[in-house]
């Protein structure tokens, strides 16, 4: 998938030239897109935790009415075999958001105990787990995904534990960016050659200048993740059924797509709005807390 | 501040027009919604040949009144210009932008103050010499490049034939100032505008640069128009000065009755501003 | 500048070594293995004979014992032979990374034409057209490359449903059909990441508009057209075009599912198939192949990228 975080962030044609200031204006615009996005990610939230009670019917209820469109009793239609598709819908966010979050929490953990480490010691131990990150990196996540998926099994724990090895190196770099350089700031060698303790000196230097990129690039993750798990559903490498979810439905649903184009968009738009939501926190954050990009 | 009403050069009968008369220029930025005055309506001419100074600190409106007779609004920013600006008897305000276009680098001519900046990074430095000259003259392409040679020669860079195939990043700043130069002289234009040419320099190069400045002059009989905030560069360089504050010419009139007795407190405290290596200290 | 190339190639070693171990562990390590995938669909299979199986194959042998003898064999060339079809490794691959690597670089093109086309009249033009491009885009990115293709698909079902757009052509068939055949599934790779390059395309032409040197350019009395291609583009163009490289790795991934839409036999469906058959060699060298191309991309990026920071700032 294309890197989001690329979209905001472009990479500088010419470093600035000696004497001219960078322009970047904190704030403005990115609090109403953290908003929008926070809205977005509470509505997407609530919907899919309230699930079962709020889906008109049982997601596996079939009916006699197959293929048929959106109408007062079935208002996003229903599937081949007469589902309601709103219902497949709502409850089909259950484990695609569960693996995602769950997934990039682990890797955030991951990622930030990695990071911590590689930038704060420094030296052999940094070039190691950065090597070690590297050759991750060399692998587009996605081929890895399928990979280990499709062989481990498609169960939930895999999915959940290969998507949090993917994203994790990357994660890792994000921290350890920041405490490189925090690391060398003057009052934090002043702090330390008094004798603050290691750990004091983490807690209130480095890890508020961690915050900020990772805020954002968390949020980043979280729409890549969308697009893995969907991804490897739709391939047919997602949570088995009978829980339905979106990935699986968009695929299954090519098959009388003409017939019941519903079916199609439902899952389709399921899947932009919640990556959307994603990204739109991340822009927001990045303009709001002045996160300077990668290179 | 309103401006001293003093005629500075004595109005001959038969005396031919000044080569770039401006009267009651005004500049305008909008920012944020509100107007904000950089020129004031401001009136001084060059004559052909001559060599006028523009000193003022920066905010004096000097660069602005500079970019204005260019007409070179910069990207973006909203300014709104007025008055008149005449050069060799033609308005140039209100000219269309394609016949402005003719007068940018064939007859007026303008060098910027950052050298680092102020060339393109992708293009050798001969190829931007090169686009001047196939741009304003009817030069074949090999003609135009025994010329730039020629011009980068002229400006004192060593081993023109090869350092015209070079980039940018190869020279220093004083170097690259010199292309500049190079590129700002190359068809020969009527007026060259030098905004704060040494500035950006270091204090040695600053010096070579301004004899250059003087030579080039001479050898090809163009006007110079010097902007600057430091006194010490105009001493030797032009004819006459104008001393700008705050979007008013606070003071105008021949350099060396400028530097001996100043009328205007601010002059005097730009002159009093300039280092002086004597045993005594300050003075004059 | 050939001290960065060299050693941005020096640092490439080891990373490959490492991928290569990784490839090769991730599918050793993976439950079941060939000789069992077998034995579930061929009758007769007892154990004697898949221990045979495994024997011939090399299977049996200690893992760092077969890691070596691949390894080795991969540097000069060979992979391996199929199991499933006993072909040579490279063979197979070699046919499929041709359709991929094809699908991957129209899309390139693609997403580059249309990227650096509205992301430089978002620029120029501002207003409503700079709104309406930046927009599209953001909601572009959001938007998976499958679920376009599918959207694609539906709407080309619904409304142009003589047009048959799941017959790939080979491009020594017929090489207008087989573009043909690619340009939809190009397509769908190619808007998310148009998109990227569209913003970045726009960011970069503004940055470059209030350089010195542009303002320069218009005080030559240039003509437009030379100040727009000379000076802005052509410095502008520099950080989209190791944007693009950046992205590829990207392209390559996502060919994976657009090839298993479109039916296109590329390298994404010999990866599907090979893992569902535990064909240890082709998945190994699947993923080397990949892993070297992005690897590969990525330090072009970075000289590229050097190239471009020696010649701005001052040494």
């Amino acid at each position: 998938m294309s890197d989001p975080s690329t979209i905001a962030e472009p990479t500088a044609v010419a470093p600035a030239a000696p004497g001219v200031p960078r322009r970047r204006r904190r704030g403005s615009g990115g609090r109403g897109l953290v908003i929008t996005g926070a809205v977005m990610l509470v509505v997407m939230l609530l919907v899919v935790a309230l699930g079962p009670l709020i889906a008109p019917y049982p997601a596996a209820q079939t009916s006699p009415e197959s293929l048929a469109g959106p109408s007062a009793a079935h208002w996003l239609g229903t599937d081949s075999i007469g589902r309601d598709v709103l219902s497949r819908m709502i409850i089909g966010g259950r484990s695609t958001l569960l693996i995602t979050v769950v997934a990039v929490a682990l890797a955030l953990l991951a990622g930030l105990v990695l990071g911590l480490l590689a930038g704060y010691l420094g030296g052999v131990v940094d070039q190691v787990i950065m090597r070690v990150l590297d050759v991750l990196f060399a692998f587009p996540a996605f081929l890895l995904a399928i990979a280990v998926v499709a062989a481990l099994g498609p169960t939930i724990p895999n999915l959940i534990l290969t998507i949090a090895v993917v994203y994790t190196p990357r994660l890792a770099r994000v921290v350890r960016g920041p405490v490189l350089s925090v690391k060398r700031w003057d009052h934090v060698e002043a702090a330390r050659s008094v004798g603050v303790g290691e750990f004091t000196l983490v807690r209130r230097h480095v890890l508020p200048m961690v915050i900020s990129p990772i805020l954002v690039e968390t949020s980043l993750t979280l729409s890549r993740t969308i697009f893995t798990v969907t991804a490897l559903s739709f391939l047919g490498l997602g949570p088995p059924p009978p829980d339905p979810n979106w990935g699986g439905e968009l695929s299954s649903s090519r098959q009388f797509m003409e017939l019941a184009p519903m079916n199609v968009i439902a899952p389709a738009a399921a899947i932009v709005f919640a990556t959307l939501t994603f990204i739109v926190l991340a822009n927001g954050l990045r303009e709001m807390l002045d996160v300077t990009g990668r290179r | 501040m309103a401006q001293v009403d003093v005629p500075d050069v004595p109005e001959m009968a038969g005396a031919p027009a000044p080569l770039l008369q401006v009267r009651g220029l005004t500049a305008e930025f909008t920012s944020r919604g509100q107007q904000v005055p950089a020129v004031n309506g401001i009136d001084f001419e060059v004559r052909a040949g001559e060599s006028v100074g523009f000193v003022g600190e920066s905010g004096s409106g000097k660069s602005v009144t500079a970019r204005c007779v260019m007409r070179l609004e910069p990207e973006g920013s909203s300014i709104s210009v007025g008055g008149s600006v005449r050069f060799d008897g033609r308005e140039l305000l209100t000219l269309s932008e394609p016949a402005m276009r003719d007068v940018r680098g064939k007859r007026i001519a303008m060098v910027f103050q950052d050298p680092m900046t102020s060339l393109n990074p992708v293009l050798t430095v001969g190829a931007q010499v090169d686009d001047m000259l196939r741009r304003h003259t009817s030069l074949s392409r090999a003609a135009a490049r025994r010329r730039t040679v020629e011009l980068l020669d002229l400006v004192g860079i060593h081993e023109p034939g090869r350092r015209a195939d070079d980039y940018p990043h190869q020279f220093s700043g004083g170097m690259r100032q010199r292309v500049l130069i190079a590129i700002a002289v190359s068809c020969e234009p009527d007026l060259l505008i030098a905004d704060e040419p040494t500035t950006a320099l270091d204090v040695t190069v600053q010096a070579q640069i301004l004899r250059l400045l003087v030579r080039l002059r001479e050898e090809l009989g163009m006007a110079l128009m010097l902007i600057t905030h430091d006194f010490g560069v105009i001493a030797g360089m032009v004819d006459r000065v104008y001393v700008m504050y705050h979007g008013d010419i606070v003071e105008s009139g021949p350099v060396q009755d400028i530097l001996t007795s100043p009328r205007d407190a601010y002059t005097r405290s730009l002159i009093d501003a300039v280092p002086r290596l004597t045993a005594t200290g300050r003075g004059r | 500048m050939r001290r960065v190339v060299l050693v941005r190639l020096a640092w490439a070693v080891p990373i490959l070594v490492g991928v290569s171990l990784v490839a090769f562990l991730l599918v050793r390590a993976l439950p079941g293995d060939f000789a069992q995938q077998l034995a579930g669909t061929a009758p007769g299979a007892t154990p004697e004979v898949l221990q045979e199986m495994r024997h011939n194959l090399g299977l049996d042998q200690p893992i760092w014992v077969q890691y070596w003898d691949w390894l080795t064999h991969a540097l000069r060339g060979d992979l391996g032979t199929s199991f499933t079809t006993q072909r040579p490794v490279t063979s197979e691959l070699f046919g499929r990374l041709g359709v991929t690597a094809e699908l991957t670089f129209i899309a390139a093109i693609m997403a580059m034409l249309l990227g650096v086309t509205t992301g430089l009249l978002s620029a120029r033009l501002r207003g409503r057209v700079d709104w309406a491009v930046r927009g599209l885009n953001g909601f572009l990115v959001a938007v998976p490359n499958f679920v376009v293709a599918t959207l694609i698909v539906l709407l080309v079902g619904l409304y142009l449903p003589q047009l048959s757009i799941f017959s790939y052509t080979p491009l020594t068939t017929d090489p207008l059909a087989n573009i043909g055949s690619l340009l939809l599934p190009a397509l769908s790779l190619a808007l998310a990441i148009s998109a990227t390059i569209s913003e970045n395309t726009r960011a970069a032409v503004l940055e470059v508009s209030s350089q010195d040197f542009v303002m320069v350019a218009r005080a030559k009395g240039l003509r437009p057209r030379t100040v727009l291609g000379q000076y802005l583009v052509r410095n502008a163009l520099t950080p989209v075009i190791t944007v693009t490289g950046l992205e590829y790795a990207a392209l390559l991934g996502g060919s994976i599912v657009i090839e298993s839409i479109f039916n296109i036999p590329g390298m994404g469906q010999l990866l599907f198939d090979s893992v569902t058959s535990r064909d240890y060699p082709v998945i190994q060298g699947i993923v080397l192949l990949v892993a070297l191309i992005v690897v590969l991309v990525n330090v072009a990026v970075d000289v590229a990228y050097a190239r471009v920071d020696a010649r701005v700032s001052y040494e």
